[in-house]
C-alpha cells in the first residue's frame, strides 16, 4: 500500500518533470529569421536540400514502397500488428534507412487499406515522404490530403515522440482525430483533438498523447497560457523550489504547463496558417477596468466628425493610418479647449493623446467598415477574419481600436484590454524543431516558406488529372455592370442544371448579391459568418444538380467556403457538367482565388470557374488607382475584357497587393525578432 | 508629432518587471545646446548611453522596486505631453539591458547572451573589414602606469601650462619665420624616398607621444584609459588610447581639452624641434634632419589629420564638444538625408535629426563639408596608396569605394524598393532617380570636356653641332670668345700641331727627291722611271693629304648659331687631343623642346606620333592635340608646339639630366641599371622621349623658351571627349604601366 502510493507518487515526479523540461527546453528555442547575406546562404541551403530528395527520389521511393505492399498483404492482423511495433522502434531510435522507410510506408499503405478502405496512391506515399522528410508539399486540392497527413503523421510520430497536427478549424481537428484514431492504433500511437469545448484535465491529458490535432489558435493559446503561467522560471529545480503543490508544481499556482514542448508540426493549408495568418498575433488579454474611458472615445468620434477630410487629414487606405495635417491640428486645439471648457473629459488636455485618439477614430470611420472588417452581432463588434470569412469571436483590436470602433457604431463600448501575453503564428511555428505542411497552392509564398521556415517546398503531381475549365478574366467598368454580368452568369448555368458557388470576399456584398438574385428569382443559399451555424448543411446542399423539378443548388458564400470544405457532387451535377465556381471580386492574393476555384473539379470530377472583376473594386482602387481611373474615364464600355493587357493589368493589382502583404508580413518578423533581440522575456 | 503614439504592442513584455540601474553605473548630467542630458557609464565595461532628460526620469524612477508600468503611469502625470511614449519606453529599456546597465526580473537567458557576444563579434569584424584602411589592434591596459606617470604632467597640464604652451608655439613660429625659405627647400630633401624610414620612424614615435597626451590628459581630469593599441592608419601604423571615459566629463571644454592634448604635445615637440633646426641646420647633421622631419612630419599630421574636423580625428571630436553637437558625423548625414526625402523625394513625415534650427544648419554646412572632403580625401588617399603599393592599392580602392559609394547606392536602391515611407510615391521616387542617375551618366559618359596633361620638358636646340678636334696639337688661337655669334664657315680656333707641319715639310722635301730621282731614272735608267713615277704620285698624295689636314686646323661653324663650351680661350698654348670636344655651336634661332612622358600617357603619345609622322602635311587640318609648353622662370608668356620627332616605343633613358629626380626633375632613376646599360640617366620605369618644335618659328617664340637647358612645363590639351572615357583610358594606361614593373 505504502510502496505504491510512492510508485505513483515517483511516477507523478517523473511526469511532472518531464513535462516540465520539455515545456521550458522548448521555450527557451528562440528562433530569428535570417537576414541579409546569411537569409541567402539560408535558401540555398534549403533549395539544395530539396534538390537532394526531389520529386524523382521521392516518387521513385514512393514506387518502390508500392511495389512492396503485396509482401504484407497477406500477413494477419497480429503479424502486421508486431512487424509495425518493431518498425516504431527502429524509428524512435533513429535507426530508420530508406529500407526501412520504405517497408514502413508500404506496411502503412496496407494498414489503411484494412482500417479505412482507401489505399493510398502512390503519390500519396510521395507526399507522405515528402513531409516525413520535413518539406512542404504542394497537393492540389481534392487530392486527399487527410490520408496524406495521417500516413505522415504516423512516421512522424514514430521518429518524433510527439506530434501536433495543426487543422484550419475546430470540425476538422475533430474529425480527422476520430477518423483516423484506428490507423493510430494500428501503429501503437494513441491521439486525440484539442477544440474549444475541451476542459483544462481533459487538454492536459490529450496533450500527452502522441498526435494531437489541433487549430493553431487553440495550441498557441494554450502555449502562451502556460509561458504566462511559467513567468521567469528556467529549469525545473526553480520551479519546485518556488512552487507550492506537487513534486514540480510551478512557482504561480502549483499548475503544470500544458503543452509539454513543442517537438514536431504537420500543418494543413501551410500557406493561409503560415503565411496569411502567420502574422496575425494571438493575443491573451484580459480588460482594464481601472479607468472608464468609454464616454471619452464616443467624445473622439465627435471631434473626428468636425474635421473634413483632405484638409484636416489624410487617410492611408494601404496602411490604414491617418495623417492629421497642420491645419487639422490648430482646429483640434480648438476644439479640445472648447471641449473641456464644455464639461469634457479632462484627459484632451494632453494633446498628444488627444490627437491619437481622434487619428484613431479617423481610421475607425474610414478604414474599418461595417460587413467588411466586423459585424454587429446581438450589440456588438465583432471581427470578420479577412481570410476565413469566419466571425473571430472573443477577439479585438488592440490599442482602442476596437473601442472606437464600438464608439463610431453607437454600441456599448467595451472595456480597455491589456495584452499579457502575444505570439505571432509565424514565431510559434518557427520554435518548432521539425514542420512540415501541406498546402493546395504555394505560388508566391513559396520563397517566404523558404526564407522564412527553412523548408523546401516540393510538388505532388495530381493522381487523376484536372478537368476544370476556366473562363476568361471577366472585367467590367463599374460595380453595377458586374453585378448584373455575375447574375447573368449564374443563370445561365443555373438553367443548365448545374450547381453554383460565388465567392464574395465580404458579408456585405454577399448580402448584395442575395438581394440580386432573389430578384431574379433564383433560389439561393447564403453562407457567411451569420449563418455559420448552418454551414455544414448548406455545403452538403451546395452539390446537387438539377433533379427534375428541384433545382440546382446555388450557394454565396464567402471564403468560410474557401478552404477545407469538399463539396460532394451528386450524379445529376456530374452528369450536367460538374460545379462552377464565380469570384465575384480578387482577392489579395493569387492564392487564395485559386483555393476558391480549387472547390471545383476535385478529385478528377468536371467543373468550371469564372472570375469577375470591375475597376471600382478594392485591389484596383488601392493598386492600381491611375491606370484604373484612366480607363474608366476613357471607355464607354461596360465590358472591358477584351482591352489589350487588361488581364496582366489586373494580375499586376493583384501582385502589388502581395508584395505589400509580403512587405508587412517582414516588418512584424522582424519586430518581433528585435524584441526578442533585446527584450528577452516571455510571451 | 503626428507619428508617435502612446502604446507599444511589446508593453507586455516589460510592463510587470521590476528592473534598476546596476548600482555601480554612474549617471552625470550634460548639458548641450540649452538641453539636458544624461550619461549613464558603466565603467567597469567603458559603455556609453546618453539619454534623454525625460528618459533619465523614466529610468530614475526605477529602483528595482516598481514595476515599469508604474513608473511609466507616475511619468505620464508628472510629465504629461512630454513623456515617454510606450514605445521609447521599450527602447530605452533594451538599449540598457543590452549594455549590460539593467539588473533586475530579466530573464537573462544564457542563448541570447551568447548570441549577443556573437552578434557584437561579427559587427567589429565587419567594421574592421569595411574600414580596412583603418585597422585596429588593442594592445594593452596602460591605466596603472598612466596613475603613476600623470603627477609628472599635472602641474604642466593647467591655465598657466596653457599660456606656456601657447608662448612656446607661438616663439617657434616667430623663430621659423626668417628661415621659412629655407624650411620649404629642405622638403624636397626630407621626402626623398632615401628619408622615408627617418620619416617613419620619427612618425611613429611622434604618434606615441600623442597618444600619451590624450592619456594623460584624460587622467588629469578624473577618466581612464582601458585600452592602448595599434592602428593601422591608410597603412602606417599608427598607437591609438581609448579615451572614451572622456564622454562622461561634465564641463565640456574638460572634453575639448582631452581632444586636443594629442595634438599640444605634438605641437609642443615640433616647436623644440624647430628651435634645434634653427640652431644646427647649417651643419646638415643627423641632429638638425632629425629635427627636421619632427618639424615635418608633426606640422603636416596636424594640419591635414588631427586637426581637421571633417575627419573623425581629434578635431572633429572637439568641434563636436565644443559646439554641443553630439554625434555630428551620422546626424549630419542624416540630415542630408532627410532634406533630401522632404524635398526631393517629398516623403510624408521623414523624421528630421534634430528640431533645432541652429543646430540643423551646423549639420547642414558640416555634412555638406564633410561630403566634399570625403569624395577628395578618398581619391588622394587611393591614388598615395596606388603608387606606394600597386597590388594592394588597387585592392584598397576598389574595397574602399564600394564601401563609400556602392553601399550607400545599395542602400537607397533599397530604400527606393521597399521603405513604406514611399508606398504611393514609390514611382514618383523611382523615376527621380533614375533622372538622376542618368543625368549623371550622361554628363560623365556623353558629354566631351576638355582633358588637360601636363608634362616636364627642357628646352634643346634643333640644330649644333659640335667642334672636335681632328689630331693632337696646341690650341693655337681663339677666333672668337664662348657666347659670340658666329655665322657658317667663320673660323672659330685654330689648332698648332708641331708634328703636322713637320710632316708637312717632311713630305715637300721627300717629294722633292721624288722629283729629282724620277728626272734622274728619265734619262740614265729608263727601265726604273715607272716605279719613280708611281713614287712621286704617292708622295704628291701624301702631301694633299697632310694639308687637308693642316686645313682642319682651324675649325669652323658649321652653321650660324651661338658658341658655347668649356672656356677654350682660357686654354690657348696648351694641348689638345684627337677627339675631343672644344666647343659647340647652337642654333638657337631653331629651337625644340624634349620631353619626358611617362607610360600611363601612352594615349597622347600615339596621338603626338601620328602627328609627327604626318609632318607639316597635316597644317592647317584640325589638329587632334594642342601642346602648349611655358617657361619655368616666365610663366605667363605660352608658345604653341608641335610634335617633331615621337618614338612609338618607350625607354628607359632620359635624354636629360634635368629630367631625373636628382636634377629637379620628376623622374626617379635607377642607378645600378644607369651602369649597366652604360648610361648615366636611366629611368627607373619606361618612358618616351618625344621631341617637339615650335609651331611657328620666330623671334618671340625664341624669346618665349629662352635659352636651350631651359625647363620648360608642356601642358597638352586633349580632343574633347567624355569623362567616362578619359578615366577607362587613364585607368587602363596606369594598369599596364604598372602591370609591366
Amino acid at each position: 500500500m505504502r510502496e505504491s502510493a510512492t510508485g505513483s507518487f515517483m511516477a507523478q515526479a517523473v511526469t511532472q518533470y518531464s513535462v516540465l523540461y520539455e515545456s521550458l527546453r522548448s521555450r527557451r528555442t528562440r528562433p530569428i529569421v535570417p537576414t541579409g547575406l546569411d537569409r541567402m546562404v539560408g535558401l540555398a541551403r534549403v533549395r539544395l536540400g530539396g534538390l537532394r530528395q526531389g520529386r524523382q527520389y521521392l516518387l521513385s521511393q514512393a514506387e518502390q514502397a508500392c511495389l512492396l505492399t503485396p509482401e504484407y498483404r497477406n500477413t494477419s492482423d497480429a503479424a502486421l500488428r508486431v512487424k509495425l511495433s518493431e518498425m516504431r522502434e527502429a524509428f524512435a531510435r533513429q535507426r530508420e534507412g530508406e529500407e526501412q522507410l520504405r517497408h514502413a510506408l508500404a506496411m502503412l499503405r496496407e494498414v489503411a487499406r484494412r482500417e479505412t478502405g482507401e489505399e493510398p496512391y502512390p503519390v500519396q506515399l510521395m507526399a507522405a515522404l515528402a513531409l516525413y522528410h520535413g518539406r512542404i508539399v504542394e497537393m492540389l486540392t481534392g487530392e486527399g490530403k487527410t490520408l496524406t497527413g495521417s500516413l505522415a503523421a504516423a512516421l512522424v510520430a514514430w521518429r518524433r515522440r510527439r506530434l501536433h497536427v495543426l487543422t484550419v478549424n475546430d470540425y476538422l481537428a475533430q474529425r480527422d482525430a476520430e477518423s483516423r484514431a484506428g490507423l493510430y492504433r494500428w501503429c501503437g500511437l494513441s491521439c486525440g483533438a484539442i477544440v474549444q469545448a475541451t476542459g483544462g484535465a481533459e487538454r492536459f491529458e490529450i496533450y500527452s498523447r502522441s498526435i494531437v490535432y489541433g487549430s493553431p489558435k487553440q495550441i498557441v493559446a494554450d502555449w502562451l497560457r502556460d509561458q504566462l503561467k511559467l513567468g521567469g522560471v528556467q529549469s525545473p529545480w526553480q520551479a519546485r523550489a518556488a512552487g507550492e503543490g506537487g513534486p514540480f508544481g510551478t512557482s504561480r499556482k502549483g499548475e503544470l504547463p500544458m503543452v509539454p514542448g513543442l517537438h514536431a508540426a504537420l500543418v494543413d493549408e501551410a500557406d493561409a496558417v503560415l503565411i496569411d495568418e502567420g502574422v496575425v498575433p494571438l493575443i491573451i488579454a484580459r480588460s482594464r477596468r481601472e479607468d472608464d474611458m468609454s464616454q471619452v472615445y464616443r467624445e473622439a468620434v465627435g471631434f473626428a466628425n468636425k474635421l473634413d477630410e483632405g484638409n484636416d487629414y489624410v487617410i492611408d487606405h494601404v496602411r490604414k493610418r491617418c495623417m492629421l495635417k497642420e491645419r487639422g491640428e490648430e482646429r483640434l486645439v480648438g476644439i479640445f479647449g472648447a471641449g473641456v471648457a464644455g464639461g469634457q473629459s479632462p484627459l484632451w488636455k494632453a494633446t498628444r493623446r488627444g490627437h491619437e485618439l481622434v487619428r484613431q477614430a479617423l481610421v475607425a470611420k474610414h478604414c474599418y467598415l461595417l460587413g467588411q472588417q466586423y459585424a454587429i452581432v446581438d450589440g456588438k463588434v465583432v471581427i470578420v477574419d479577412e481570410y476565413t470569412g469566419r466571425f473571430l469571436a472573443d477577439r479585438s483590436w488592440e490599442h482602442g481600436l476596437h473601442q472606437a470602433v464600438e464608439a463610431k457604431e453607437s454600441v456599448e463600448v467595451t472595456a480597455d484590454r491589456e495584452t499579457l501575453a502575444r505570439q505571432s503564428f509565424q514565431r510559434f511555428f518557427r520554435t518548432y524543431p521539425f514542420l512540415c505542411g501541406m498546402t493546395g497552392t504555394s505560388a508566391d509564398a513559396t520563397p517566404e516558406i523558404e526564407g522564412v521556415y527553412g523548408r523546401s517546398v516540393v510538388r505532388v503531381p495530381t493522381h487523376r488529372p484536372l478537368i476544370r475549365t476556366q473562363e476568361p478574366l471577366q472585367v467590367f467598368r463599374t460595380q453595377r455592370d458586374k453585378w448584373s454580368a455575375i447574375v447573368d452568369n449564374i443563370e445561365r448555368v443555373h438553367n443548365a442544371g448545374r450547381p453554383v458557388l460565388v465567392g464574395t470576399r465580404s458579408i456585405a456584398s454577399s448580402e448584395l448579391l442575395s438581394t440580386l438574385l432573389t430578384q431574379r428569382n433564383l433560389p439561393h443559399q447564403v453562407l457567411n459568418a451569420n449563418h455559420d451555424k448552418e454551414e455544414a448543411q448548406i455545403i452538403v446542399g451546395a452539390g446537387k444538380g438539377r433533379n427534375g423539378a428541384v433545382p440546382a443548388a446555388i450557394t454565396v458564400a464567402t471564403n468560410m467556403a474557401g478552404r477545407g470544405t469538399d463539396i460532394k457532387l451528386d450524379s445529376h451535377a456530374r452528369e450536367a457538367g460538374g460545379l462552377h465556381v464565380v469570384l465575384t471580386e480578387l482577392h489579395g492574393a493569387l492564392r487564395i482565388d485559386r483555393q476558391f476555384i480549387g472547390r471545383a473539379g476535385r478529385q478528377g470530377d468536371p467543373g468550371s470557374a469564372a472570375i469577375f472583376v470591375s475597376l471600382e473594386d478594392e485591389i484596383c482602387r488601392k493598386f492600381i488607382r491611375w491606370p484604373a481611373n484612366v480607363l474608366r474615364q476613357r471607355s464607354k464600355d461596360a465590358n472591358l475584357s477584351s482591352v489589350p493587357g487588361i488581364a496582366r493589368l489586373m494580375r499586376f493589382a493583384q501582385q502589388r497587393s502581395e508584395a505589400r502583404d509580403r512587405r508587412n508580413r517582414m516588418a512584424v518578423l522582424k519586430q518581433d525578432d528585435w524584441i526578442d533581440k533585446h527584450l528577452p522575456g516571455v510571451g | 508629432m503626428s507619428e508617435r503614439n502612446t502604446f507599444s504592442p511589446f508593453w507586455h513584455r516589460v510592463r510587470l518587471i521590476k528592473p534598476r540601474l546596476r548600482p555601480h553605473v554612474q549617471v552625470v548630467r550634460q548639458r548641450s545646446r540649452g538641453t539636458r542630458w544624461y550619461v549613464v557609464t558603466d565603467p567597469s565595461s567603458n559603455a556609453y548611453f546618453r539619454i534623454s532628460a525625460q528618459a533619465y526620469g523614466f529610468v530614475g524612477m526605477l529602483d528595482g522596486t516598481r514595476t515599469v508600468e508604474e513608473a511609466w503611469n507616475h511619468c505620464l502625470l508628472t510629465q504629461g505631453d512630454d513623456s515617454l511614449t510606450q514605445n521609447d519606453v521599450v527602447n530605452v529599456l533594451s538599449q540598457l539591458h543590452g549594455g549590460n546597465l539593467l539588473q533586475g526580473d530579466i530573464a537573462p537567458e544564457t542563448e541570447q547572451l551568447l548570441r549577443r557576444g556573437r552578434e557584437r563579434l561579427k559587427k567589429k569584424v565587419f567594421q574592421q573589414a569595411v574600414g580596412v584602411m583603418y585597422f585596429k589592434v588593442p594592445l594593452l591596459n596602460p591605466n596603472r602606469w598612466l596613475a603613476g606617470i600623470e603627477p609628472i604632467f599635472r602641474p604642466v597640464l593647467s591655465r598657466a601650462g596653457l599660456i606656456a604652451w601657447c608662448v612656446l608655439v607661438g616663439a617657434a613660429l616667430l623663430a621659423l619665420l626668417p628661415h621659412w625659405r629655407e624650411a620649404i627647400a629642405s622638403v624636397s630633401a626630407a621626402i626623398a624616398p632615401s628619408n622615408w624610414i627617418f620619416i617613419m620612424v620619427s612618425y611613429v614615435l611622434l604618434k606615441l607621444w600623442h597618444e600619451l597626451g590624450h592619456a594623460v590628459m584624460t587622467k588629469r581630469f578624473g577618466g581612464q584609459v582601458p585600452e592602448f593599441g595599434a592602428m593601422m592608419l591608410v597603412l602606417l601604423p599608427s598607437p591609438y588610447v581609448d579615451a572614451s571615459s572622456a564622454w562622461n566629463f561634465k564641463d565640456k571644454w574638460q572634453r575639448v581639452a582631452v581632444g586636443a592634448g594629442g595634438m599640444m604635445f605634438e605641437l609642443f615637440a615640433a616647436s623644440l624641434a624647430a628651435f634645434v633646426w634653427i640652431a644646427t641646420k647649417d651643419d646638415q647633421g643627423a641632429i638638425s634632419q632629425l629635427a627636421f622631419n619632427i618639424m615635418l612630419t608633426s606640422g603636416v599630421s596636424t594640419l591635414i589629420f588631427n586637426a581637421n574636423p571633417l575627419m573623425r580625428f581629434d578635431g572633429y571630436y572637439m568641434l563636436s564638444d565644443a559646439i554641443e553637437v553630439p554625434n555630428l558625423m551620422t546626424r549630419s548625414q542624416n540630415l542630408l538625408k532627410f532634406l533630401f526625402q522632404k524635398h526631393v523625394y517629398r516623403v510624408e513625415n521623414p523624421t528630421p535629426p534634430t528640431s533645432d534650427a541652429g543646430e540643423a544648419l551646423i549639420l547642414l554646412v558640416f555634412g555638406i563639408a564633410a561630403l566634399i572632403y570625403r569624395v577628395l580625401i578618398f581619391v588622394s588617399i587611393t591614388l598615395y596608396v596606388l603608387g606606394l603599393f600597386f597590388g594592394l592599392g588597387l585592392v584598397l580602392a576598389i574595397w574602399t569605394g564600394a564601401m563609400w559609394f556602392l553601399m550607400p547606392a545599395g542602400s537607397l536602391t533599397k530604400w527606393l524598393a521597399s521603405s513604406p515611407q514611399l508606398h504611393d510615391k514609390r514611382a514618383r521616387a523611382v523615376g527621380l532617380t533614375l533622372a538622376m542617375a542618368s543625368c549623371v551618366l550622361l554628363l560623365v559618359g556623353a558629354v566631351p570636356f576638355k582633358e588637360r596633361r601636363r608634362a616636364q620638358g627642357v628646352v634643346e636646340s634643333a640644330q649644333r653641332s659640335a667642334g672636335f678636334v681632328t689630331f693632337d696639337g696646341v690650341l693655337a688661337t681663339a677666333h672668337v670668345r664662348p657666347g659670340d655669334r658666329v655665322r657658317k664657315g667663320d673660323p672659330i680656333v685654330t689648332i698648332e700641331s708641331l708634328p703636322l707641319e713637320a710632316a708637312l715639310d717632311l713630305t715637300q722635301a721627300q717629294l722633292g727627291q721624288a722629283r729629282a730621282r724620277e728626272s734622274v731614272a728619265a734619262t740614265q735608267h729608263p727601265a726604273s722611271q715607272q716605279i719613280a713615277a708611281q713614287y712621286v704620285d704617292a708622295m704628291e698624295q701624301t702631301l694633299s693629304l697632310v694639308k687637308t689636314r693642316l686645313q682642319e686646323r682651324t675649325l669652323v661653324a658649321a652653321h650660324d648659331g651661338v658658341v658655347v663650351g668649356q672656356d677654350f680661350a682660357q686654354r690657348i698654348g696648351s694641348s689638345v687631343k684627337a677627339g675631343e670636344m672644344l666647343f659647340e655651336v647652337i642654333d638657337d634661332t631653331q629651337l625644340r623642346v624634349a620631353a619626358v612622358l611617362p607610360q600611363d600617357q601612352a594615349d597622347w603619345v600615339n596621338v603626338a606620333a601620328s602627328m609627327a609622322a604626318a609632318g607639316s602635311d597635316a597644317e592647317g587640318a584640325r589638329t587632334p592635340l594642342r601642346i602648349e609648353a611655358r617657361r619655368m622662370s616666365n610663366v605667363d608668356a605660352i608658345v604653341e608646339l608641335s610634335p617633331s620627332k615621337v618614338p612609338v616605343a618607350a625607354r628607359r633613358d632620359l635624354p636629360h639630366a634635368a629630367m631625373a629626380f636628382s636634377g629637379g626633375g620628376s623622374f626617379a632613376t635607377d642607378a645600378q641599371a644607369g651602369q649597366q646599360m652604360g648610361e648615366d640617366r636611366v629611368a627607373k620605369s619606361n618612358v618616351f622621349n618625344a621631341y617637339f618644335e615650335a609651331k611657328a618659328s620666330s623671334d618671340a617664340t625664341t624669346r618665349v623658351l629662352g635659352m636651350p637647358g631651359e625647363r620648360v612645363t608642356l601642358r597638352l590639351t586633349l580632343p574633347r571627349r567624355p569623362l567616362l572615357a578619359q578615366w577607362i583610358d587613364r585607368i587602363e594606361k596606369t594598369l599596364q604601366g604598372r602591370a609591366k614593373v
